[in-house]
């Protein structure tokens, strides 16, 4: 038996979801969490009989016809795939509003369970809502629930498998004007009349109330953005210099520095191991596994404080906050949701743009949201920073002023490039703040945490044993006794002439390079695999081995190019299916990779000049790339604008 | 009058609601349309703050521009 969750965006269906099937899904108090269908048995507790039901969770939506991609999702999913029992969630603190779909869903012949969520809110606000006449009304039953708490979850999905079982065909409530030409109308019509019969309200919805108080701060004018950031700094600040930053240090200087390397050689030497595999098991996977999963505390942090802050509601009135600003450069408020739920990961913050109901909206923020460094780009900027910077406290902060700096000017760069029609408008529903669960919080951590050990065990585990491989053998499979004799430098020294131009010499970095599009997290195990073998001091060091390779200008420049090249593959096939079309994926990596590219070639460059006073390697290329680039910029924009003007005389 | 132009604090009815189809169509599920009550509640960062039924919403000044209201 197939049951289907639907209802409006952030009426609280996958927290009902995540208590009926014990899954931990990614939930958060704005509307459009939810971008895509999820799947699950229902949990033993719930599920008495031992009957094989699965439980489907589908994104939020007002209607049966989609206003945005996600909500598209919903509907082909109750119209095509046609589930045996729906379970249509009616937010508590906007009934009205909900029961519009709830009558449309009513009219699919799928048997309907209403749950009635959020009751608590209900209560507290003194409403009443006769829910028994209000079902008899619509020929469904209706149980009030409260899905954080798990009130009345277990009478809820009885109910839906019984009717599920009785397979009979729902019977919608018939109202007056039903298959008139404005039978929209008329529905809302019934709805306000069975609304006004069976609810008594004793709140009037349109006082002010203390969300809008709070609103009245955090979204005002000049605070609002000095709030924003200051929200955000916080949030780095706890994970990254705070408890995070403090046992990352200790992983990685320490723990995996030291303990873990010296324990693992003495035992393997003990059990007298073959020296080959004593090198491919502590330089090979211990070294490159080891700088990775070094960081885990400071991930873990990183998505406790993100999940407290995309559960409180803050995240709508970002958006509003945004809108001003992003409008400016094509964007819309609502594209700020991505970029920080990006902040932790690129792949759900790229799915998030969804709700961006704007095609041409959607393609820039998929483009530039990536550009905000993820949790896997954290371990690259913390080492380079430890390494290069260790008493300069700004640079840290200083990635993240580039990042959107390069938003920032790379959007105002789009809007020249590309031609459309910037007609759409701005509309996001502000749900009442809440107090963040911290249950839930310390679940996303774990489960964050979960996930990066398994990534850091499989593919960063088998790129650092290629990586092993590939630097200590040649094409032949004979040993070799020096790394440049290699397969790997082999294939560094082939990419190595495109990063002459920004000041980056040797093999190594063209490799480390590489192996960061596959998991970003590469970059750093590659140099530790490297190191490990040819160096015998520790990766994390303040001027430690990496210093061979770069000066602190190149190691900034290294560090903007890996933060805005696109990102992992994982991350670019999430681009692909939001971007719609093979064309589009292809001009947001170019436009990625360019970027980065000259970021990289202009820190590089320029900052040679006035730190050292001299250029740095590859300087007559790098103008030659320059004026070649600005050439084609200015060329392109011409063309933007006459087809501009075209357009509008046609029009 | 355009809710733009409107009094903070105020419920109105709205008149109608002009703009591309989609637009409407996703403002009359949510409860806008003629003869409907909307309340004005403040605004903010260039957005005005709007009540229909029992929920809030942010829309910009484009939006609020094709909403036409009386009181």
């Amino acid at each position: 038996m197939k049951i289907a969750l639907a209802g409006n965006p952030n009426s609280g269906k996958t927290t009902l979801y995540n208590a009926i099937t014990g899954k931990n899904e990614f939930v958060g108090n704005w509307p459009g969490v939810t971008v895509e269908k999820k799947e699950a048995d229902l949990k033993r507790k719930y599920n008495s009989e031992g009957a094989d039901v699965r439980v489907v969770d589908l994104p939020g939506a007002y209607s049966i016809s989609p206003f945005t991609s996600e909500e598209a999702i919903t509907r082909d999913f109750v119209l095509g795939e046609k589930p045996d029992v729906i379970i249509n969630i009616v937010d508590g603190a906007n009934v009205s509003r909900s029961l519009f779909f709830t009558s449309q869903l009513l009219e699919l012949g799928i048997p309907v369970v209403v749950a009635l969520n959020k009751s608590d809110i209900l209560a507290k606000r003194g409403d009443k809502l006769d829910f028994n006449s209000l079902g008899k009304e619509l020929n469904c039953r209706i149980v009030p629930t409260t899905a954080t708490s798990g009130t009345g979850l277990l009478e809820l999905v009885k109910a839906a498998i019984e009717v599920g079982k009785e397979q009979k065909k729902q019977i919608s409530p018939s109202f007056d004007g039903k298959d008139s030409n404005d039978s929209k109308l008329a529905r809302q019509k019934y709805i306000d009349q069975i609304i006004e019969k069976y609810q008594v309200k004793s709140r009037d919805a349109s006082k002010v109330n203390i969300s809008d108080k709070i609103d009245r701060i955090v979204a005002h004018k000049w605070l609002g953005l000095p709030i924003f950031f200051l929200v955000m700094w916080a949030v780095y600040a706890i994970s990254i210099g705070g408890i995070g930053g403090y046992f990352s240090g200790y992983f990685n200087e320490t723990l995996f520095g030291e303990i873990i390397p010296t324990a693992a050689n003495g035992f393997l030497e003990s059990i007298s191991v073959h020296p080959i595999l004593q090198a491919l098991i502590v330089d090979g996977m211990i070294a490159g596994v080891g700088a990775v999963i070094g960081f885990l505390p400071l991930i873990m942090v990183l998505f406790f404080c993100l999940s407290l802050l995309e559960d409180c509601g803050y995240m709508a009135r970002v958006a509003v906050l945004m809108d001003r600003f992003f409008k400016k450069f094509g964007l819309s408020g609502k594209s700020i949701i991505p970029m920080i739920v990006g902040s932790g990961c690129a792949i759900p913050g790229v799915m998030a743009t969804r709700t961006i109901e704007d095609i041409n909206q959607r393609r820039m923020t998929v483009m530039l949201a990536p550009f905000i460094p993820c949790g896997a780009k954290l371990p690259i900027i913390t080492l380079f920073v430890a390494v290069f910077f260790p008493n300069h406290l700004w640079v840290g902060p200083s990635v993240y002023i580039l990042s959107i700096a390069m938003i920032v000017l790379g959007g105002m760069l789009l809007k020249k490039i590309f031609v459309w029609e910037n007609t759409s408008q701005f509309i996001m529903e502000l749900p009442e703040y809440k107090v963040p669960g911290i249950g839930h919080a310390a679940f996303q951590m774990l489960d964050k945490a979960k996930a990066f050990i398994y990534k850091a065990t499989t593919i960063i585990l088998v790129c650092n044993t290629f990586v092993w491989f590939a630097q200590a053998y040649s094409w032949s499979f004979q040993p070799v006794a020096d790394q440049s004799m290699s397969i790997l430098a082999s294939i560094g020294t082939f990419i190595a002439p495109l990063l002459l131009p920004l000041g980056f010499v040797g093999w190594q970095l063209g490799a480390a390079a590489l192996t960061g599009f596959i998991a970003k997290e590469n970059v750093v195990a590659t140099f530790a695999v490297l190191l490990a073998v040819a160096s015998e001091e520790a990766l994390h060091l303040p001027g430690g081995a990496l210093s061979q390779f770069f000066t602190p200008v190149t190691a900034f420049a290294y560090l903007a190019f890996n933060l805005f090249t696109p990102p992992c593959f994982a991350a670019i096939g999430a681009m692909n299916s939001e971007m719609g079309s093979r064309k589009w994926l292809w001009k947001g990596l170019a436009f990625q990779f360019g970027v980065g590219y000259i970021v990289a070639m202009a820190v590089t460059q320029v900052g040679s000049l006035i730190v050292y006073g001299s250029p740095a390697v590859g300087f007559i290329p790098a103008i030659i790339i320059a004026a070649v680039t600005t050439v084609y910029l200015v060329l392109k924009i011409k063309k933007s604008n006459t087809q501009r003007a075209n357009m509008e005389i046609a029009a | 009058m355009k809710l733009s132009k409107a009094k903070i604090g105020q419920t109105f009815t709205v008149q109608n609601v002009e703009g591309k189809d989609k637009v409407k169509n996703f403002l009359f599920t949510l409860g806008c349309f003629e003869g409907e009550e909307i309340t004005l509640v403040s605004k903010l960062a260039g957005a005005f703050i709007i009540n229909i039924k029992d929920s809030r919403y942010a829309i910009d000044e484009a939006m609020a521009n094709s909403i036409c209201v009386s009181i």
